[in-house]
């Protein structure tokens, strides 16, 4: 029982991750990122060839630095950005919405068949196994304690990066991906050079997926093309949307109704007596109506994009001016040299 | 000052906070500037008038930063901004606003006037992360004068609002709040009165003297003659992408050219109203 509870705990975390990564490219900056499973995929399998010794037989990978857990990580979190780079500066620079969205989508394809058929790289369509269980040694771990451990550590790592990026989207930072998202020639009309806002956006993004992909792989132990199919993307975009594109508490909520009451918990109930494997594959049906009464009935998520008040923003609440706009008779004769004085 | 001002028989104005020779922009082979060149003299309103298609817009948008042109200099103050991409021109103090009004939606209008200043402490992830008591400070700083902004531009009550919630002319009036908190130099403004009620358009034309008085350079796209005539001190006008004339307004009454290509035009229409 242990055992499936912190599964599902880790799942709950780790898509959480993600799902915020997600949000800050397309929830906060508007990049349709339909690549994002892509630079998940990087991030674990560069996490998975940082671990593992450089000499495990019968597997063909690169590197092999034998790092130990959460320096590992931090290198698929780093790949991820270098990969975002790369991706960024083919994309963002020329093309923008759907246009985007395509090319995208069309490098994720390029980089699931080059992973999968080039053998040296990852192994191929074998991928990555026996990949280091992080902490087993140093505390003492067994498979199902360590399941608990890292589950809890997995959270631990959340929170630090929920905090990271809840600083992040409600600083002025935050404000100028939102305003680029909204409407990118007044932005750049305003001064803002978005192509460098969109790279950052792209970045933040990409580490989380780098992070949330190296967790997934040394949660497993193994990471191969079938883990990391293009559709796969949809899902996290599902969490997104169920949670409210926008808000980071979102991808909590996004992260807890559709990775793990949805895909994961289905996979721990009884057999359907006479339809074996069918609770399995009835996931995908369920995310999809799911997906679709959402978007019908609340476009906007279970926690909607907050609204960032005056007094957010550490200045005194003024309710006489309130009043006082109510009567326009006396606005008119409003002190407009006086404010406007400091504008050149 | 260029040849048509010239022409036109104004005496010299001041220094020029904008200069542009030349300019042309086609589209398709169709040209919409075909050689537009004319001044912007510092501390004035400048109004850029022209009858429809006569590429007052394409214009603003080569300016501004937001297109290039295919041929022709732009110059700010001494410096060349020809084919500068807008954020750099906004930097340098050239700002605009848009013939259709466009907030940026999702934003509150607190919002929209904070994300003006072109740059912040808090736009950079590393003062974002170790430097907060900085990157607050200044949040705090701008969140004043913005809050001062929009009691002056009668909007602290929506300050709190999605701006995308707000009437057509409460939009009229953020765009130009959010422009004016940017610190510009000076501030092109595209039809800024374009379907406003009257009572409201007094009231722009005044925020608009305002920011002549508070030393801000204003040049904006104009087709209410009466409101130009009354707040603007030097006219350009556009016609087929060139330039047809430059001067007062009642100068440019005088001037035959003008008269049959635009104004002629705007009283014909005025007097079937």
């Amino acid at each position: 029982m242990l055992y499936y509870v912190f599964t599902l705990v880790f799942f709950l975390f780790d898509y959480f991750i993600l799902a915020m990564g997600l949000n800050i490219q397309y929830g906060a900056t508007g990049i349709l990122n339909f690549a994002y499973i892509g630079f998940v995929a990087v991030g674990a399998y560069m996490t998975g060839v940082a671990g593992m010794p450089s000499n495990i037989t019968g597997q063909h990978y690169i590197l092999g630095l034998g790092l130990p857990f959460p320096l590992n990580t931090l290198f698929g979190g780093l790949s991820a950005m270098a990969m975002a780079v790369i991706v960024a500066l083919i994309t963002l620079r020329r093309l923008r919405t759907d246009y985007l969205a395509i090319v995208l989508i069309s490098l994720s394809l390029v980089l699931y068949d080059f992973c999968n058929n080039f053998v040296p790289l990852f192994n191929g369509a074998d991928g990555l196994y026996n990949v280091p269980a992080p902490l087993t040694k140093a505390l003492g771990l067994n498979v199902n304690s360590f399941i608990v451990v890292f589950a809890c550590v997995t959270g631990v790592v959340a929170l630090i990066l929920w905090f990271v990026m809840a600083r992040v989207t409600n600083a002025p930072l935050g404000r100028s991906l939102r305003a680029i998202r909204d409407d990118s020639t007044v932005a750049g009309a305003l001064g803002k050079d978005v192509f460098r806002m969109q790279l950052k956006s792209m970045l933040i993004g990409s580490f989380y997926a780098g992070i949330g992909g190296g967790l997934l792989i040394q949660f497993g132990g193994s990471f191969n093309p079938t883990a990391w199919l293009p559709g796969e993307t949809f899902v996290v975009f599902a969490v997104l949307i169920v949670g409210g594109a926008g808000n980071n508490i979102g991808m909590f909520v996004g992260a807890l109704l559709v990775e793990t009451l949805l895909i994961h918990l289905p996979a721990f109930l009884p057999e359907i007596p006479g339809h074996p494997g069918l609770i399995e594959y009835i996931d995908s049906a369920l995310v999809g109506i799911v997906l679709m009464v959402m978007l019908w009935t609340r476009p906007q998520g279970i926690v909607p994009e907050r609204v960032r008040r005056a007094v957010t923003f550490g200045v005194p609440d003024r309710p006489e001016i309130d009043a006082r706009e109510l009567g326009s008779a006396e606005v008119l004769g409003a002190p407009v040299a006086a404010a406007t004085e400091g504008a050149k | 000052m260029s040849a048509a001002n010239a022409t036109a028989g104004s005496p010299p104005l001041t220094v020029d906070a904008l200069r542009c020779e030349g300019l042309t922009k086609a589209f398709q082979g169709v040209h919409a500037v075909n050689g537009a060149a004319f001044e912007v003299p510092e501390g004035k309103i400048t109004a850029l008038i022209g009858p429809n298609g006569a590429g007052k817009t394409t214009v603003v948008n080569i300016l501004s930063g937001a297109m290039s042109s295919d041929s022709g200099r732009v110059f700010l103050g001494d410096t060349e901004i020809t084919n500068w991409p807008a954020y750099k021109i906004a930097r340098q103090g050239l700002l605009r606003t848009f013939q259709l009004s466009r907030e940026l939606g999702g934003l509150t209008v607190l919002e929209n006037l904070l994300a003006a200043p072109a740059v912040q402490a808090g736009d950079s992830l590393v003062n974002v992360l170790f430097r907060p008591g900085l990157v607050r400070r200044q949040e705090r700083e701008n969140a004043e004068r913005a809050l001062e902004l929009l009691e002056v531009y009668r909007l602290y009550r929506h300050r709190d609002t999605r701006a995308r919630e707000l009437s057509g002319g409460q939009k009229k009036l953020l765009e130009i709040a959010r422009a004016v908190m940017a610190s510009p130099k000076l501030l092109l403004l595209d039809e800024p009165m374009a379907g406003v009620n009257p009572a409201l358009i007094e009231v722009i034309g005044e925020y608009i003297l305002d920011l002549k008085r508070s030393g801000v350079t204003v040049m904006m796209i104009e087709h209410n003659l009466g409101i130009v005539e009354k707040i603007c001190d030097h006219v350009v006008v556009l016609a087929e992408g060139r330039t047809l004339a430059t001067g007062s307004m009642s100068e440019l009454r005088s001037n035959t050219a003008v008269v049959s290509a635009y104004l002629g035009e705007v009283i014909n229409a005025g007097a079937a109203h």
